[in-house]
């Protein structure tokens, strides 16, 4: 299984119970479409695309995504997040080819 | 004579390999197909039939004009209260002219608080952009915005 390298920002940096903050989650991925040629072999490059992003907060599901190949190269998700108190955000994703991936970040309210 | 027919066959040749190249091509780029979907399709598959009201409450920001069409940045934002009798089910993403017009569908609880997905999209195109949203009521509603793109970015 190859790791992806991946970042969670939570925005702003400081927040309290009850605010709604913005989740954004980064991920290096190729995105390719299946469509486009390797410039050196000039062979199609196959699909390898996130189908599948799940947040999660304390395991309980908040947003579930299906995504395809339209999705640009090193994909950005934003979502916003009603912060209910102290926990752990996971973001597990998926692409078309099995890998699995997962990501996880401590929310931490203050005030 | 001999050499009426051997030009004859060298022409024959060349017609055929004009006419088969084309459809090798087309089996090369038999991928592009695999997840192809025209928006009516697209559309009709989320809602069912049911009818899509352009709505003012969708909120959908792209740029008017994208230098590159790899990384068109796009925000949809929705207002609702997000509770848990009146919150927005789901946000779906297309790109109409797109060989696959789907980009993302994202399934929202009232635990996010506020309606909102942000993300990055390839358009091939000048094309639409398009926001469907689904409510918790049932209702379907939408937003599109055209996006004039200088540099294509499939392919």
């Amino acid at each position: 299984m190859e790791k992806r390298k991946s970042l969670i920002k939570i925005k702003p940096k400081k927040y309290g119970v009850g605010e709604v903050v913005k989740v954004n989650f980064m991920v290096m991925h190729p995105m390719d479409t299946g469509m486009r040629k390797d410039k050196k072999t000039g062979k199609l490059i196959p699909a390898h695309y996130i189908n599948e992003v799940k947040f999660l907060f304390n395991d309980k599901p908040i947003t579930t995504m299906t995504t395809w190949e339209s999705l640009s190269t090193n994909p950005v998700f934003t979502i916003n997040f009603k912060v209910p108190g102290e926990g752990e955000l996971k973001v597990i994703f998926k692409d078309n080819q099995g890998e699995v991936n997962e990501k996880s970040i401590k929310i931490k309210p203050k005030g | 004579m001999q050499r009426r027919s051997f030009l004859r066959g060298l022409g024959l040749v060349a017609a055929a390999s004009a006419v088969v190249t084309p459809s090798i091509v087309m089996a090369a780029e038999a991928p592009k197909g695999q997840n192809a979907m025209s928006i009516d399709a697209a559309v009709a598959a989320i809602t069912g039939g049911k009818s899509v009201v352009v709505s003012p409450k969708v909120h959908l920001k792209a740029p008017e004009i994208a230098e590159n069409g790899a990384v068109v940045p796009v925000t949809v934002e929705v207002d609702s209260p997000m509770t848990d009798d009146d919150y927005i089910k789901a946000i779906h993403i297309f790109a109409t002219k797109n060989s696959n017009v789907r980009c993302a569908d994202v399934m929202l609880t009232p635990a996010n608080g506020a309606a909102m997905f942000a993300s990055r999209v390839k358009l091939g195109t000048s094309q639409d952009v398009m926001a469907l949203v689904e409510t918790s009521k049932g209702e379907f509603l939408s937003a599109s915005q055209n996006v004039k793109v200088t540099i294509g970015g499939c392919g």
